[in-house]
């Protein structure tokens, strides 16, 4: 299945929307993806963009919360729009809703973490 | 009562292969989408242990992925027999991994279980493991989320 990343930055931040199926065959190359933006820009928050994510299972999970313990030891943060009822039932199980929450828009993201407009 | 049987080498890439087999396998059930992607994740889960954890990423070795499909219960049995898990209590612990290097969450056996209507694990150290899992798959418009 096909599984694609794009990520946009925003002025702290990044936008990283994920595409199809997120798998263990996808984890590793999406991490770098995202070290490469990461280490090209510094941001301190990531918002994950799951609207058009088919497929999650705990290696995603996992990629999404060691991005997570990356970004929060630069006192940054993570959040998530656009999940689905399958997708937020299997963030909900993981319990990644302890540390990261969904939220209605980047704006409404921004907000929340006191980025820098 | 439907059945399949699956063999395929123990590799992450094959994870695909597993869930587009049970998805085509339950599709004359008319499933609703949300039903096939809960599957497709504990067939994944099931699948990735197998390979991760009972063959330690040995691709010479067979991961077999049987399916059972009596009206609309599904029974998914994955088998390995790789090292099996020295201690299922600390195993099925949320947020447990015996690979935290893997970065994927310990959350396996957590979700696979919840997801599940039944869920059991067989293993016994040096054999192998066996995964049961038992999903009602249920009329379109009754997903409960």
């Amino acid at each position: 299945m096909e599984s694609k990343i794009r990520i946009t930055p925003f002025e702290d931040g990044l936008v990283i929307k994920i595409f199809g199926e997120l798998d263990s065959s996808k984890t590793m190359l999406y991490k770098e993806r995202i070290h490469k933006e990461m280490r090209s820009n510094g941001p301190r928050f990531l918002l994950f963009d799951l609207k058009d994510c088919s497929f999650l299972d705990s290696a995603g999970i996992g990629m999404i919360l060691g991005r997570f313990n990356e970004v929060e030891k630069l006192k940054g943060g993570c959040g998530f729009i656009n999940l689905s009822p399958y997708v937020k039932k299997v963030i909900r199980i993981s319990g990644l809703f302890s540390v990261m929450k969904e939220y209605d828009s980047l704006m409404d993201f921004r907000k929340d973490m006191g980025v820098k407009l | 009562m439907n059945k399949m049987e699956l063999k395929f080498s123990a590799t992450l890439e094959n994870e695909a292969l597993a869930r587009i087999a049970i998805s085509s396998f339950i599709a004359p059930l008319n499933p609703s989408l949300e039903d096939i992607s809960e599957i497709k994740t504990m067939v994944s889960e099931a699948v990735s242990n197998a390979i991760i954890h009972g063959y330690g990423f040995d691709m010479s070795r067979d991961v077999i992925l049987r399916c059972e499909l009596e009206k609309r219960t599904l029974t998914i049995i994955v088998i390995d027999y790789g090292k099996g898990i020295e201690n299922l209590e600390e195993a099925k612990r949320p947020h447990y991994s015996s690979r935290p290097d893997l970065e994927r969450a310990g959350m396996g056996l957590t979700i696979m279980e919840t997801l599940a209507d039944d869920f059991e694990i067989r293993s016994v150290y040096g054999m192998g493991s066996k995964v049961i899992i038992k999903k009602n798959i249920a009329l379109k418009g009754e997903y409960v989320s």
